[in-house]
């Protein structure tokens, strides 16, 4: 059978269904946050914003789980929290789970 | 002699186990940089990022490759400009999210089907993003490395300039530099022929890749948590997957 079903190679899923494409998430703790938006700047799918001068997520953020806004906030206040999962033909085959470089 | 230089390599090997090299540091450590500083990147640093990627593999050593370096901001405005355009069509044509649009939808479905690397959800969001100009393309970066393949290259010319597009990168990123792949001058070279026109860019050569290349704004690089993926590992007669 192989890694898709015939029907989930065929199956293009709809963009805009979380159930049917479900993005990445990141966190921020709003304690540490200064609001020095760089990760706003940094993200490759435009899905921060700066809120009350506060780092948020946009309502239809498609993070890619990159984890360049982990990496460029000064203050550490930024966590990935899951990685993306698409379904139908896209669907995301042998990941595991998040982990730092392990020596 | 023999003896004293395996003991050496030995206690590299042993060291390696609680120690990374400066080579996988950077490598671990990059991370895509899409905030500059306006400074311009000095010429011997770019052309030492260019040796990097001189010095890459390929297949017969054919170096199907041609870099174009652009250090004009009329260029790359402009490129980015045709790029804004040729994405603001599309968004019209496919964009079906969150509007109710069928038709856009079946639009989009068929040319998912025979581009479905293009397609693929993330750059659909993408193209939408970049027409509403709400995405840099090479966010103001100093200095663009434009990366052509050799269409008669050996074997996949596209892969070996992959290759030495990332031995560019690592290279720049071990010097302090920040770099990002951008991939979409793609429908700037291939939609229309204004601008292999305007730099003479002539068959062999297609279009594969950009890299942005600046001085990075605050400290993007840095070590993250990545999705594991499994890996067959064949050994001693037997199969096992690990993440």
């Amino acid at each position: 059978m192989g890694n898709l079903s015939k029907a989930e190679k065929k199956k293009i899923p709809r963009y805009d269904d979380q159930t049917q494409i479900e993005m990445g998430l990141v966190q921020f703790d709003l304690a540490k946050c200064n609001g020095c938006s760089l990760c706003v700047k940094a993200c490759p799918a435009d899905a921060i914003k700066l809120q009350d001068k506060k780092a948020k997520l946009n309502d239809h953020p498609e993070c890619m789980a990159c984890g360049d806004c982990v990496a460029i906030c000064s203050e550490k206040a930024v966590t990935l929290v899951k990685s993306y999962r698409y379904s139908g033909r896209y669907k995301t085959i042998d990941q595991g789970g998040l982990e730092l470089p392990r020596l | 002699m023999v003896d004293q230089e395996q003991k050496l390599s030995e206690t590299k090997i042993e060291q390696l186990k609680s120690v990374r090299t400066e080579t996988e540091d950077v490598i671990l450590k990059r991370r895509s940089v899409r905030v500059f500083q306006k400074k311009q990147v000095p010429e011997f640093l770019i052309k030492r990022m260019l040796e990097a990627g001189r010095f890459a593999p390929s297949a017969g050593n054919s170096m199907p490759w041609k870099f174009v370096v652009l250090r004009d901001q009329e260029i790359i405005d402009g490129i980015t400009q045709t790029i804004i355009e040729t994405c603001k069509i599309y968004k019209g044509l496919i964009d079906y999210r969150y509007n109710g649009s069928i038709l856009r939808r079946i639009i989009a479905n068929i040319i998912i089907k025979s581009k479905p690397n293009d397609l693929h959800p993330v750059p659909f969001g993408a193209i939408s993003l970049i027409a509403d100009e709400k995405l840099g393309l090479f966010h103001n970066a100093p200095t663009v490395i434009l990366i052509f393949a050799d269409e008669r290259g050996i074997g996949f010319p596209t892969l070996d300039c992959g290759i030495a597009g990332q031995n560019m990168v690592l290279a720049a990123h071990s010097m302090g530099l920040g770099t990002c792949w951008i991939g979409f001058p793609k429908v700037a070279f291939e939609n229309t022929s204004i601008w292999r026109n305007r730099l003479g860019i002539d068959y062999p050569y297609k279009f594969v890749s950009s890299l942005a290349v600046g001085f990075p704004m605050g400290k993007p690089d840095g070590m993250v948590a990545r999705p594991t993926h499994a890996v067959d590992w064949y050994e001693d007669g037997m199969k096992k997957t690990l993440y």
